[in-house]
């Protein structure tokens, strides 16, 4: 790091500057880079950052969102908010204010209904491709608690979810015989029993003890769910 | 001619809202983080700018007027009664308690632990490449504040992601 020109700008300065704004620098900031090999670094790293935060932010837009408001223009503008809308907000106000303390306080059958209503409230997990890397899954088994003994299938999807004790991992994978299945890995306390099941709005799941907390299958019938959840048992060993 | 007016004034609205409706899309949904109230709120945001329309003088200007509104929609929703920041310290930054899933945490759930009030202007940066000067003016707040902010949402932002790239290097 320089001790910089005192007619012009420091590294303190610098980097503040570029932390800001890192597309938009002045003419002191760019001079200063120019002449600071380490502010050169610094601006480098922080480009990279960038575009990973860019990335991070570009969540997918809803297909035909810009012909549903022009419809919605010509065919009568609605005034204030629906009741649909105020209900869904209610929905994610309780999901942060509430939603952690209903999975610490689920009792008998409840941690299995909560992974369906999870499930249930993110659907875009069966229609996206997000993080599909096996690696990356076979990492996040093993820091669980879980260790893979054959592959369950193709993973399509994961992405951590705010549970009771921090972040779960939310994984939809695709089976061998084409059948799509949700494993969601919870860090909680041990449960009671060794296993619960629920069947809701034509889900159903099981949900046993694990790892660093337990594990949900969640599936779309009966059939499916007892030859994922027995694949789910055979193939992946928990510690603890 | 009053006729052709409206007519070009529907094709300005609808050329608007193919150009920006997935920029607010986004911006809605960094907000409140839910999909659907996300796409509720752009929908709003359009309605009420489409009721004031002639009253937007400058089109250049559209999109901070538009991203002005679905602030106030939200607001609205939410019943917050103030728009206004808090100063949180950097040592209130704290990201660590979504850490748990240590080495393997998403950058996605690293932005979303930051206070809105980091959030928000970050989002308006990277997506919308507003400079802090202008990110004030809808924000309502002073250029050094989003200075402030900025720099310190990336700090936090960039102590993770490195701790996180040490942690896959490692393994």
């Amino acid at each position: 790091m320089t001790e910089g020109n005192p007619r012009g700008m420091n590294c303190l300065e610098f980097r503040r500057e570029k932390l800001a704004d890192p597309r938009h620098l002045s003419r002191e900031a760019l001079a200063h880079m120019n002449e600071c090999a380490a502010c050169r670094g610094f601006a480098i790293e922080v480009n990279e950052n960038e575009e990973r935060i860019a990335i991070a932010l570009d969540v997918p837009v809803p297909e035909g969102l810009a012909d549903r408001i022009i419809l919605r223009r010509k065919t009568g503008v609605r005034g204030g908010f629906s009741p649909r809308l105020w209900a869904l907000a209610a929905t994610v106000v309780l999901t942060f204010a509430f939603g952690f303390q209903q999975w610490k306080d689920a009792g008998s059958q409840e941690y299995a209904r909560l992974a369906i209503e999870h499930v249930m409230h993110e659907p875009e997990s069966f229609t996206t491709t997000r993080s599909a890397d096996p690696e990356l899954f076979r990492r996040v088994m093993h820091t669980f608690g879980g260790e893979m003994q054959a592959s369950l299938g193709k993973v399509r999807y994961m992405k951590l979810c705010p549970v009771p004790e921090g972040t779960g991992w939310h994984i939809v994978f695709e089976t061998e015989d084409g059948k799509l299945a949700t494993l969601i890995l919870i860090p909680a306390k041990r449960m009671k029993s060794d296993s619960e099941q629920a069947q809701v709005g034509g889900w159903n799941a099981v949900a046993r003890p694990g790892g660093q907390g337990f594990y949900a299958v969640i599936t779309d019938s009966p059939e499916t769910l007892g030859k994922v959840d027995e694949m789910v048992r055979s193939r992946v060993r928990w510690r603890g | 001619m009053i006729g052709m007016i409206i007519k070009l004034d529907s094709a300005q609205f609808d050329q608007t809202a193919r150009a920006y409706g997935a920029d607010l899309y986004r911006y809605a949904f960094w907000l409140c983080r839910d999909r659907f109230v996300a796409e509720e709120l752009v929908q709003e945001t359009f309605a009420r700018a489409w009721k004031n329309w002639d009253s937007l003088e400058d089109l250049a200007a559209v999109k901070p007027w538009l991203i002005t509104i679905l602030r106030h929609e939200h607001a609205r929703l939410y019943e917050r009664k103030r728009l206004d920041y808090t100063d949180d310290d950097p040592q209130d930054l704290d990201l660590t308690s979504a850490a748990r899933a240590g080495e393997h945490l998403e950058l996605e759930q690293l932005v979303e632990a930051l206070p809105e009030t980091y959030r928000e202007p970050l989002v308006l940066q990277v997506l919308g490449g507003y400079e802090c000067r202008e990110i004030a003016e809808m924000l309502g707040t002073t250029e050094g504040a989003v200075m402030t902010r900025l720099t310190r949402a990336r700090q936090a932002l960039r102590a993770h992601l490195e701790t996180s790239d040490r942690a896959r290097r490692s393994t």
